[in-house]
């Protein structure tokens, strides 16, 4: 268990329990709190999501996707496009979905994984806003318009949805979706050896080949994955979302969360998107509510992040985990006053 | 059919712009030779100078240009406080330095921007000047829109003057050992610190009154820090990473590419050639056009 | 199969880096079970030779043999999973793991289970008597533990042929002793090593056979006696000065 936090460990009474506990609140979630609440749960459980993809890539792996929203744009018009302009239930739109990004990051994986570190972050961003600028021009994602997708029905693969197209029909997609997201991080980064694998070409490409690892193969696996499951959540979000734009879906924005998320929680841990993609999620969409500005969260998240690498690099994980301390900040501060010598 | 008068006057036009996005360029570049970080905060520094001519031009009897020196001075000092914090998350053992760097200007550029977007609002503004108006003709060429043409020269004079001192002073040699290589500049006796901090100073003062005058050619808006940082990544990739000579001619095809496209094809498709060109001159060839950037990770 | 028992042989393999041959056409044979070090000055191609061999860099001509198989211009980890096995000059383990996990995450083709993979960890970790701190994380280890837990790793690809690159730079002499302990071990159970080495007493006590290399050249082969007599060696570690007394190997 290497991915979870010790302060687990200090919970009073069996943990079992308190995962117990939580799986209850998120399951009775919408009834509980009703629909605005249930709207705010199934944002927050898609940014943990998404920060999980994010994960992946750029924490365990350590390569720095900044176009890594693209592919939950490109989910969404998947989604979009199939049910719009060829008129085929969601379901077809979602495995489109998952099979168009899966293709494409394949197709962008072999060039671009070639790239490391400050390269490779520049051309993916590069590419994904010129999937963005595309997107506005190319009349089948509707350009500047966006498209508008038809309301769904009340069934799902043909099965009636006792509480169809309500916040809570998707709430329960994306706790699914989300929980998936967990579990398989969970078995491949921290369980099985693929994971030792990832981590191992992350911290010394060189060494890793020497040791029989395929970098080349299992780089790629690992992009395609996360790719597949921000387009899956892209999809979900279209159908939930109904209009799609790419100023809004393919926004660098999307990236920036994502980054931001998984950083300020805790690079290449499996818990620490949870509490990056909470902490964010809720700054942004509560600072309307208790700002009194829906601005005003993003200079707080950029002063945040700042400090965040400045003080405690391993995230909020690293915090919990007792990595860092008062005595670390100070050798922080120390260090950091001596390098300030202009005069 | 070309229009040979409208083609002279593109040309004029993407001549003038390229001045100053070359004056961004170099300074990205030096940074990034300097520092070993990829600055996501540049095109911010260009929105906040633009911003800093709005507000305060009024105070100048609504002149933005005399608001230069102003933007010039700040901007050397916060470039020279804001070096420090950047030099420390990149070096000393911690995990992902490459990434932390990265990170942390990203962090800078999101608070540049959310900053002015909450004080400010979401709307463009002027960036007034009663001196830079109009246009000289010059005949059987075309017109030269004073603003353009004075913020091309101040964009060479700027360039000029920061060129002189990187390759003719003391602390010009100084910044580009470091840029070379930092631990052999050290054990040189060169203090690292402070020239890195008048470096940053300087490309930071250089970028935001580039800002200004940007501001007075177009206009202030909270949103358009993203396209110049487009831009400061599309001259440095073309040129290769701390190249400055190629920084020049990458400045000026960027300023011609803009002026050209932007008459002939719609905006989003320039910006969709922009990113394109820097994804493929990535992937074919990382040090850029010529191969003499740097292939630093 | 003619080669007999060569287990490692490389005709004519030339590497250059723009104007500068760092390998220049080196021929080599390395037989089944002998310990071959391979000594020279600095810059004279060693570690080249290393990286062109294992395929981390693609050899401008000549060619590489293993086991009587052609394998120029391999992947790195496909030759690793054939049983070459290979160390870095600067220590290199995976800082954010534990030992164990540095362990498993060796890829081999040998489909080994789940299981039998974690004795095998286990047997590796006593034999270099480093099973104490299995699960410690690399990035606190002493500069010898990471030397012992390298070596460990390569040890999973069950080799056959081990190169090292400089395995007692930078290691205390109670260290060095170890290592060369277990080198000797492992070789009288028939695995095979190429050591670059500078230090002379290192190379005294270890290597069968030495190979000199010059200016991207391979400049002359026998046992320890005979190539510290050779005129050309010295002339190559003299080279016109009297500095630098440690390499020169007398």
């Amino acid at each position: 268990m290497s991915g979870s936090a010790p302060v687990l460990d200090r919970l009073p009474g069996d943990r079992r329990y308190w995962f117990l506990a939580l799986g209850v609140l998120l399951l009775a979630w919408p009834f509980l709190f009703g629909s605005f609440w249930a709207r705010i749960g199934l944002g927050a459980l898609m940014w943990i999501g998404l920060a999980q993809s994010w994960n992946m890539i750029g924490g365990y792996a350590g390569y720095l996707d900044f176009g890594h929203g693209a592919y939950f744009g490109i989910g969404g018009f998947a989604a979009g496009i199939a049910m719009v302009q060829f008129g085929y239930p969601f379901v077809v739109g979602f495995a489109l979905a998952i099979v168009v990004a899966a293709v494409l990051a394949y197709l962008v994986a072999v060039p671009t994984l070639r790239l490391t570190g400050a390269y490779f972050a520049i051309a993916t961003w590069a590419l994904a806003e010129s999937i963005k600028q595309a997107a506005l021009i190319l009349e089948i994602t509707g350009g500047t318009f966006g498209l508008s997708l038809p309301r769904s029905p009340d069934t799902f693969i043909g099965i009636a949805v006792p509480f169809a197209i309500s916040e809570t029909f998707f709430y329960y997609v994306m706790l699914l979706l989300c929980a998936a997201t967990m579990l398989v991080t969970y078995v491949l980064f921290e369980r099985h050896e693929f994971g030792y694998r990832v981590k191992a070409l992350r911290d010394d490409q060189d060494a890793a080949e020497s040791l029989g690892i395929d970098t080349t193969r299992v780089k790629r696996q690992v992009y395609v994955l996360s790719c597949v499951v921000a387009a899956v959540f892209g999809s979900v979000y279209a159908w939930y979302i109904v209009f799609i734009h790419p100023n809004d879906i393919l926004a660098p924005i999307v990236t920036d969360r994502m980054v931001i998320m998984a950083l300020l929680g805790g690079l290449g841990t499996l818990t620490g998107p949870i509490f990056g993609g909470l902490l964010v999620f809720l700054l942004q969409r509560l600072s309307s509510v208790f700002l009194g500005s829906s601005t005003f969260y993003l200079p707080l998240i950029g002063t945040l992040i700042m400090i965040t690498v400045l003080f405690a690099p391993s995230g909020i994980i690293g915090i919990l985990r007792g990595e860092i301390g008062r005595d670390d900040v100070r050798k922080n501060l120390k260090e950091l006053g001596e390098k300030f010598d202009l005069l | 059919m070309v229009d040979i008068g409208l083609f002279t006057q593109i040309v004029i036009n993407g001549l003038l712009l390229g001045g100053i996005y070359v004056t961004i360029g170099v300074g990205f570049s030096l940074a990034f030779g300097v520092l070993e970080v990829v600055d996501f905060a540049v095109g911010e520094y260009v929105m906040v100078g633009a911003f800093m001519g709005a507000v305060l031009a009024p105070l100048f009897g609504a002149e933005g240009v005399f608001v230069i020196p102003i933007v010039l001075v700040v901007f050397f000092a916060v470039g020279a406080l804001i070096q420090p914090l950047i030099h420390h998350v990149t070096t000393g053992d911690r995990p992902h330095p490459l990434l932390m760097g990265l990170v942390f200007t990203f962090g800078l550029a999101t608070f540049l921007r959310g900053s002015v977007l909450t004080i400010f609002g979401p709307n463009s503004q002027d960036v007034p000047s009663s001196l830079l108006t109009g246009g000289i003709e010059v005949p059987g060429l075309g017109t030269f829109p004073v603003v353009r043409t004075v913020t091309a020269v101040f964009g060479v004079t700027g360039l000029a003057v920061f060129m002189y001192y990187l390759y003719r002073t003391r602390g010009g040699m100084a910044i580009r050992a470091i840029a070379e290589d930092r631990t052999n500049a050290r054990l040189m006796g060169i203090n690292i610190n402070r020239y890195q901090s008048i470096a940053y100073g300087a490309y930071a003062a250089l970028t935001g009154s580039a800002g200004v005058f940007i501001g007075m050619t177009f206009n202030a808006s909270p949103g358009m820090g993203l396209q110049y940082t487009a831009f400061a990544f599309f001259m440095v990739v073309l040129a290769g990473m701390g190249y400055l000579p190629g920084v020049i001619v990458a400045g000026i095809v960027l300023g011609l590419t803009q002026s050209f496209t932007a008459v002939y094809i719609s905006g989003n498709a320039v910006l969709l050639v922009l990113f394109a060109i820097i994804y493929v001159v990535l992937l074919v060839s990382p040090a850029g056009i010529l191969g003499k950037g740097e292939w630093a990770t | 199969m003619s080669d007999g028992d060569t287990i490692l042989k490389t005709t004519d393999l030339t590497k250059r880096f723009g104007a500068l041959t760092a390998n220049d056409e080196i021929s080599l044979a390395v037989e089944r079970g002998e310990i071959r070090g391979i000594i020279g000055p600095n810059g004279s191609g060693k570690t080249t030779f290393f990286n062109t061999v294992t395929g981390f860099y693609e050899p401008d001509g000549g060619s590489v043999h293993f086991n009587g198989e052609e394998v120029t211009g391999w992947e790195p980890h496909r030759l690793a999973r054939r049983g070459l096995g290979r160390t870095f000059q600067i220590v290199s383990p995976f800082k954010n793991m534990t030992v164990r996990q540095n362990m498993l995450a060796v890829q081999t083709d040998d489909g080994r289970s789940r299981e039998e993979k974690r004795e095998r960890v286990g047997e590796i970790l006593e034999f270099l008597e480093i099973d104490h701190i299995a699960d410690n994380e690399a990035r606190g280890m002493s500069g010898g533990q990471q030397k012992l837990l390298e070596l460990g790793r390569v040890l999973m690809l069950d080799p056959e042929l081990v190169m090292l690159d400089e395995p007692a730079a930078g290691v205390n002499p109670a260290l060095e002793e170890r290592i060369m302990d277990h080198i000797h071990e492992l070789n009288d159970e028939g695995t095979t090593f190429v050591v670059i080495e500078h230090d002379m007493h290192v190379m005294k006590t270890l290597a069968d056979t030495v190979s000199v290399f010059d200016s991207g050249r391979h400049i002359a082969q026998g046992d320890f006696e005979e190539v510290s007599q050779n005129e050309d060696v010295r002339k190559a570690y003299l080279g016109g000065t009297t500095a630098e007394d440690d390499e020169v190997p007398v």
